[in-house]
This record gives structure tokens, C-alpha cells and sequence, in this order.
């Protein structure tokens, strides 16, 4: 699944990466518009260390927010699952906020909490819940008849039990989801760099961008695309094996 | 992305000039706009279409992709351009003083030598030419972190209202005069820290084409660039001072007319410093001098020989 | 016999259709189902037990008419798509949800049902048959005086079917069962009262019939399960 993942990022980066070129040979572009792989290369021994560790800063406040978001989401889906007022007055909210665009909130943000880690990390936090809490509600909105039944016939149900039963029945699509979210995570933190903060891959593709330097951006994209495969394909083992374990306990 | 491989390279007198800006329309570019609206560019048989540009936009890749026919790049710009094997060439300077400088409060000690900067909170953009720029001050004052302290800018002008930054890098003939007019209202009235004065002579906006272009179309980019320079010429002089606030009010709705009259009048002084100065005319030293501070920062692997593609030629 | 506290099923100008429908589902049904013991419910598709079955759960949406229950105050339906969840084998489940008392009852049924080489698997790992045996055993040891069993024996071998229809009778005398099937043979063999509901439009719209019902301890007789059989075919 790991494996798969990587190869998977590769084969599209390096297929994007050939379309680039093969427009630059064509119309005879500059190193300036489009770089060659010269001096891709020369670009990424000089840069890719320090992008790493700027890859690596932005993964872990995305992780961060992600984990964040994954519990507050987790907890409103429980809380709005109910078809009661509140239940749905909390959907409603939530389905309302996400349509701001996130960089319209940026400033305000920034204004509050300054351009430091926790700007960052609110807005990667901000990017990911919703979608995240959108399929939470959906999942723990969707009763399982079949199994439910004969708990609520009996008297049974606690609101502990209905959350683990839609759980339990959706891991793998909560899997799918936790993992994508990654993605958003990871989005959401680069924007906010991009936007306004000091560190990060974000703020550093802002600045290649100042400076026209595509050869830059490009290491910048391969990096990321690199750390959040292996990330998600970390996310979805680690969903298969809470499955697995879950299922033959 | 297919249009890259259909779109004409080179336009002829009747062809569609496509001219890419640096920035959105504002009074850095009133000329340019000046030149469109008062029929500078038809009068020469020129079809010319005027964009904005923005920090996504690079005219010089959009001269090579064939986009545009012509643009307007900042000097720092060119030489990475032509570090990377562009073909581009600079027909005109737009800006004689660069109009980046630094504002900060008058009750502050001036800045009258470089010394003076030290022990102040300064105000960059990580990455941009206000980096460069003042890296290259500092240098030449002996100044290093910590006898500065270098604060990372960004659009939220809010540091340096309460006073965490001391100086604070503006463009200084648009955002310069709307935070001056904030901080006048405040009372505290604003100075300039001007780079230019203390010898360092980075060159924006300047007009550019491609190698091409020029080659091939010589009798276009003429008439081109003399209609341009005459929209300039026009918008510039103080006779003119009513319609060429017409025109920037036309395309920049969100700016007050006296402050558009202000900033009218401070582009005047950067772009045509004395009344019987060419607009246009490049300075052959400061490009120079330009690419020397980029090399010294390391910006650029090797020399470009800036002073090859610049073609004086067209203003006169 | 036992005497047994006296219950009873009854309706009288039962009327059903699902909200916002013009149709109605069942209308005018009138029967009167004496109890305990193990009773059925028998009709084509669509004629509405399941809306009965649920009817005598207390959902009242959409119906008119009168529902007389007598000595019932708890009933319980279960349904043959009913699932464990999948978190612990099917064992576990059976000892969370039955009580310590009933513990030993719970045994033998699992025996009876032919389940007990089945209580470590999970749920998901049965087959049709071995689910829906798993499934009852839990009602069975509910607490409750109706017990309705909607197709609740689907997909299981009928010689171990009719072991269980057997053991259900032998070991709950003094419940009422509503049995749901489309089974006739079954239906005429053990239960004791039917209720066939009639296809739309027929009238009457529902006929109570007498099944043999029959015990592990008699013979079964042919000629009048053949004659029960014709009566439930003519009726429905």
C-alpha cells in the first residue's frame, strides 16, 4: 500500500514533469520559463536538504491540526448525529463556515494570532475539519437498521454503542477519509505559509516564486508529493491494521 | 496550455500587441494607461491591449510563450531572466528612483548615513527586492545581525503601527502616501528612507520584448515604444494633471482623488525627475550596478552582461 | 394443559397507509387472535405484515382503527437481516447481552440450534442460516410476552427448523409468538392460529384459520394439515 503509493506519486510527477519539458523542447523555451534537467539538477543538490526539513516543519503542524481536526470533527459528528434541534443546527453550521474561502479568513487570523505556529497551524486545522467533519456527520448521521435494531427494541442503545457500531461499520471509509484529509492538512498548511508565515515549504515556494525560479518550485512539489504519499500510505496501514485487529479481536 | 503552441510568436502593425504589466493598475502604470485610453497607441496604428499583471504574472516567460509582445519587468527580474538563458532586451527604464523605499516616523532620529540604521527593527520581504536591496545598505555599512533586527513584512501594515517595526519598506508613490496620510492623521507625521541616496541604485519597472520581437519586428517595437513613452509624456505633465487623473480613476476605483493626485505627482518626481528629462532613459550604471549586488548576493550563478540588452536607442 | 394468564390479540376496522399515500396497505382488517403460544401471520408480498408487525411495536403512523392487546405489554420483532457487530464473535455477543440468570437457557438453545461449534466465529463469517439461529437465540431470552418472528428462520435446513419450531413451543409456552412465513406446510404444521391477510382488493381482507400446531409428543396426521394447507391457499 506504502510502496504503491510512492510509485504511484512518481509515475504522475515524473509524467507531469515530462510534459513540462517536452512543451520547453518543442517551442524552445529558456531555462528561465521552463528549467531543464541540468539544472533541475543542480537545483535540487543545492535546495532539497533545506526544503526537506521545511517539508518536514510543515508536515508536522499539519499532522498536528490534522489530529486536531480529526477530533473536534469526531466529536461534532457525534454531537450532530442526532436528529434533534441541536443535531442539526450544528450541521447546518458547519456546512455554512465551509463556504469561506479559507484566504479570506487568512488575514484575519494572522492579524490575531501573528505569523507564527499557531496561525499555521489553525488554518491547516480550519482547511481539513470540514470536509472531515462533513463525512463524520454523514457517517455517524446514518443508521445501521440491521444492527441497531435489536439494541433499540431492548432498550439497549447508549449513544456509546451507536457511535462504535456506525464506526465500526465505516472503518474503511473513515480510513479513506482520515487519510485525504491528510492532504487538505498538508494544503492548508502551505497556504498559510504561502499567505503570511516565516518557515515552512510554503514560504519557501513564495519566495522561489518572487523570484521566478520554477526549477525551485518544482523540488518543492517533489518534496511534498514524496512526504504526504509516504504519510498517507503510513495513515491507510495504519487503518488496515486497526481494521484487522478490530475485526479478529 | 494548448494556446502555447498555436499562439503567434511575432505580431505585425496589425496584429493585437498584448503588454503585460508588472503590478494591478494603479499610478505606477499611469502612462501605460494614459497611452491607451488618449489614443496614443491607436494614433501609431497599434493595436494594443493593456493587462495587469500581478505576483503571478512574469511578462518576460509570457514575451517567450508568445502571450505578450511586450512587458514590464523590474530590473532584477531581467538579469535572472537572462541568467537563465531568456531572450529578452530592455527598451526603456520606466522608474529613475526606485520607487521601494522605507517609511518611518518623524519623531524617530533620521536617517542621514547608513550607521543611523543600526539597533532598528527593519521591516523586508523575505525573497523580495526590499531583501536584496537593503542586504546590499547593510553590507555597506558593516551592519550585520544583531545590530539590526531584520522583521519578516507582509500585507497587514499592523506592526509597524505599533511601533514593533521601525522602518517599513512601501512603495513609495501608492502605499506610501495612503500610510503616510494615516500616520499624518494620527498625528505622526512620516519620513523616507530612500536606498538611492545612499548610493544604491536597484532599477524597477522597466519596458521590455524578446530578442525576436526585436530582431524581426523593428519598425512594430518603434512605434510601440514612442507611442508608449508619449502616453508617459502626456501623463506626466502637469498640464495634463486633470485627464491623466481620469484615466487612473477609470481603472483604480478604490483610491480617493486627491490621494491619486498625490500619488500622480510623487510618480512624477521618480519617473521624470527634472522637467526636461526623457522619460524612458536608461541608466546604463544602475542596471549595471543592479546586477553586480544580485551576483554579490548570489542570485545569479554567473555575469549576464546586463548592459548587452539594454537598447537606449528608442527614447529620444 | 397449563393455564396460562389469558392474553389476546384483536383488531377491529384496522386501517394502514403509509403517510402522504392514497392507498391504503390493509383496510377494515378485523381478527381476533387468542394467545399464548405460537401463532402466525401469513400472506403474499406486500400485503402488509411487516406494517402489522410494527403496528403492534406502537408505530402508529398511518393507522386507524382499534388494536386491542391483552396481557401483552412488551413485544419484540425481529427480522431475518438482522446483523451482530462484527467487533466480537458471535459468543461474546450472546453472553453481553443475555442475563447471568438465563445464562444456562442460552446453552441449551445454542445447542438446539445446532450453534454451538459457531460461538467463536464472527457474525460476518456464518452463513445465512447459522445468522438468522444466532439472531433469534438473543430475542428468545429478551424479556418480552410478543415475540414477532419476521422470516426469522430464512435459509435454514428444515429438518434443524423443525427442531427448532419445537423447542421454541416446548420451551415458551406461555409466550405468543407471530410467526411470519411463506411457508404453508410449516405455517398448517405448528402453528395454531393463522391469520391470512388477503391480497388487495379480496374481502374479507383477512381470515383467522386453525393450524395443527403441532408438539414434539403427537403424530402428525395428513388429512387435515392438507385440509389447514387449502384453507390458508383459499383464504389468502
Amino acid at each position: 500500500m506504502l510502496l504503491r503509493r510512492i510509485y504511484q506519486f512518481l509515475i504522475i510527477y515524473f509524467l507531469g514533469l515530462a510534459i513540462l519539458l517536452g512543451v520547453k523542447y518543442a517551442l524552445r523555451l529558456s531555462n528561465y520559463v521552463i528549467p531543464d534537467p541540468l539544472l533541475l539538477g543542480l537545483t535540487f543538490q543545492s535546495e532539497a536538504l533545506r526544503y526537506f526539513k521545511d517539508v518536514l516543519d510543515t508536515m508536522s503542524i499539519a499532522i498536528i491540526g490534522q489530529v486536531l481536526s480529526i477530533c473536534l470533527a469526531v466529536l461534532i459528528g457525534i454531537l450532530g448525529r442526532q436528529t434533534t434541534w441541536f443535531g442539526s443546527f450544528v450541521k447546518v453550521a458547519a456546512y455554512n463556515v465551509q463556504a469561506y474561502p479559507i484566504v479570506a479568513l487568512a488575514p484575519i487570523i494572522f492579524i490575531l494570532l501573528g505569523d507564527g505556529f499557531l496561525s499555521r497551524l489553525l488554518i491547516a486545522a480550519m482547511i481539513c475539519y470540514f470536509p472531515l467533519l462533513l463525512s463524520v456527520l454523514g457517517i455517524m448521521a446514518e443508521p445501521i437498521g440491521d444492527i441497531e435494531h435489536f439494541y433499540r427494541i431492548t432498550g439497549r442503545m447508549r449513544w456509546q454503542l451507536e457511535v462504535k457500531i456506525r464506526a465500526f461499520e465505516n472503518l474503511s471509509k473513515l480510513t479513506t477519509v482520515v487519510a485525504g484529509s491528510a492532504t487538505l492538512a498538508m494544503a492548508g498548511t502551505i497556504v498559510a505559509e504561502f499567505i503570511a508565515a516565516n518557515a515552512g515549504i510554503g514560504y519557501s515556494i513564495r519566495i522561489a516564486l518572487y523570484q521566478s525560479d520554477l526549477g525551485k518550485i518544482l523540488i518543492a512539489l517533489f518534496l511534498i508529493g514524496i512526504s504526504l504519499s509516504v504519510y498517507q500510505g503510513l495513515l491507510e496501514w495504519a487503518g488496515a491494521i486497526i481494521r484487522k485487529t478490530w475485526e479478529s479481536r | 496550455m494548448l494556446t502555447i503552441f498555436w499562439a503567434a510568436p511575432a505580431a505585425d502593425a496589425a496584429d493585437p500587441i498584448n503588454y503585460r504589466l508588472k503590478w494591478l493598475f494603479n499610478a505606477s502604470v499611469v502612462g501605460d494607461l494614459y497611452a491607451d485610453v488618449n489614443g496614443h497607441f491607436t494614433e501609431a496604428r497599434l493595436a494594443v491591449k493593456v493587462k495587469s499583471g500581478g505576483p503571478e504574472r512574469d511578462a518576460i516567460k509570457e514575451l517567450e510563450l508568445g502571450q505578450a509582445q511586450f512587458g514590464v519587468a523590474s530590473a532584477d527580474q531581467v538579469i535572472r531572466a537572462l541568467d537563465k538563458g531568456a531572450p529578452v532586451v530592455v527598451l526603456a527604464q520606466i522608474f529613475q528612483v526606485n520607487p521601494l523605499q522605507w517609511i518611518y516616523r518623524r519623531t524617530d532620529p533620521p536617517i542621514r548615513q547608513l550607521a543611523d540604521l543600526k539597533g532598528r527593527v527593519i521591516g523586508i520581504t523575505y525573497g523580495g527586492n526590499d531583501e536584496t536591496i537593503m542586504r546590499t545598505l547593510l553590507a555597506q555599512a558593516g551592519l550585520a545581525e544583531p545590530e539590526v533586527t531584520l522583521f519578516n513584512v507582509r500585507y497587514d501594515y499592523t506592526p509597524f503601527y505599533r511601533r514593533q517595526v521601525d522602518i517599513w519598506p512601501v512603495y513609495r508613490n501608492t502605499q506610501g502616501i495612503i500610510i503616510g496620510r494615516k500616520m499624518q492623521a494620527e498625528n505622526e507625521p512620516v519620513r523616507f528612507f530612500i536606498p538611492g541616496e545612499f548610493g544604491v541604485r536597484f532599477v524597477a519597472n522597466s519596458v521590455v520584448t524578446s530578442r525576436r520581437m526585436l530582431q524581426n519586428e523593428p519598425a512594430t517595437v518603434k512605434r510601440f515604444i514612442q507611442a508608449l513613452l508619449a502616453g508617459w509624456e502626456a501623463a506626466l505633465d502637469p498640464a495634463n494633471t486633470v485627464r491623466a487623473l481620469d484615466t487612473l480613476q477609470q481603472f483604480d476605483r478604490d483610491t480617493p482623488r486627491e490621494q491619486l493626485a498625490e500619488q500622480l505627482d510623487i510618480t512624477r518626481s521618480l519617473i521624470k525627475p527634472t522637467t526636461e528629462f526623457k522619460i524612458g532613459t536608461i541608466d546604463t550604471a544602475a542596471w549595471k550596478q543592479t546586477e553586480q549586488i544580485m551576483l554579490t548576493q548570489k542570485q545569479v550563478a554567473k555575469p549576464v552582461q546586463v548592459e548587452t540588452v539594454l537598447h537606449p536607442e528608442f527614447v529620444f | 394443559m397449563h393455564a396460562h394468564p389469558p392474553m389476546r390479540l384483536a383488531c377491529r376496522q384496522a386501517t394502514f397507509r403509509y403517510p402522504q399515500t392514497a392507498s391504503a396497505v390493509f383496510e377494515n382488517l378485523a381478527f381476533d387472535m387468542p394467545g399464548p403460544g405460537f401463532n402466525a401471520l401469513f400472506g403474499p408480498s406486500g400485503v402488509g405484515k411487516t406494517s402489522l408487525a410494527r403496528l403492534l411495536m406502537g408505530e402508529r403512523d398511518g393507522f386507524s382503527g382499534e388494536l386491542q392487546m391483552t396481557g401483552i405489554k412488551r413485544v419484540l420483532y425481529t427480522y431475518n437481516t438482522e446483523r451482530l457487530p462484527g467487533w466480537a464473535a458471535v459468543g461474546q455477543h450472546l453472553e453481553r447481552i443475555i442475563a447471568p440468570r438465563q445464562h444456562e437457557q442460552k446453552d441449551q438453545l445454542v445447542e438446539l440450534f445446532d450453534m454451538t461449534p459457531h460461538l467463536g466465529s464472527r457474525f460476518a463469517q456464518l452463513s445465512l442460516g447459522q445468522k438468522n439461529r444466532i439472531n433469534l437465540i438473543r430475542y428468545l431470552l429478551q424479556d418480552f410476552e410478543m415475540l414477532v418472528m419476521d422470516e426469522s428462520l430464512a435459509n435454514v435446513d428444515e429438518p434443524t427448523r423443525e427442531k427448532i419450531l419445537l423447542g421454541i413451543k416446548a420451551r415458551f409456552p406461555d409466550k405468543f409468538f407471530l410467526y411470519i412465513s411463506h411457508n404453508v406446510i410449516e405455517v398448517a404444521k405448528f402453528c395454531r392460529h393463522i391469520l391470512v391477510m388477503a391480497g388487495k382488493g379480496r374481502t374479507p381482507s383477512a381470515a383467522m384459520v386453525a393450524g395443527q400446531d403441532l408438539t414434539g409428543d403427537q403424530p402428525l396426521e395428513r388429512d387435515p394439515l392438507e385440509r389447514t394447507m387449502l384453507e390458508i391457499m383459499n383464504a389468502a
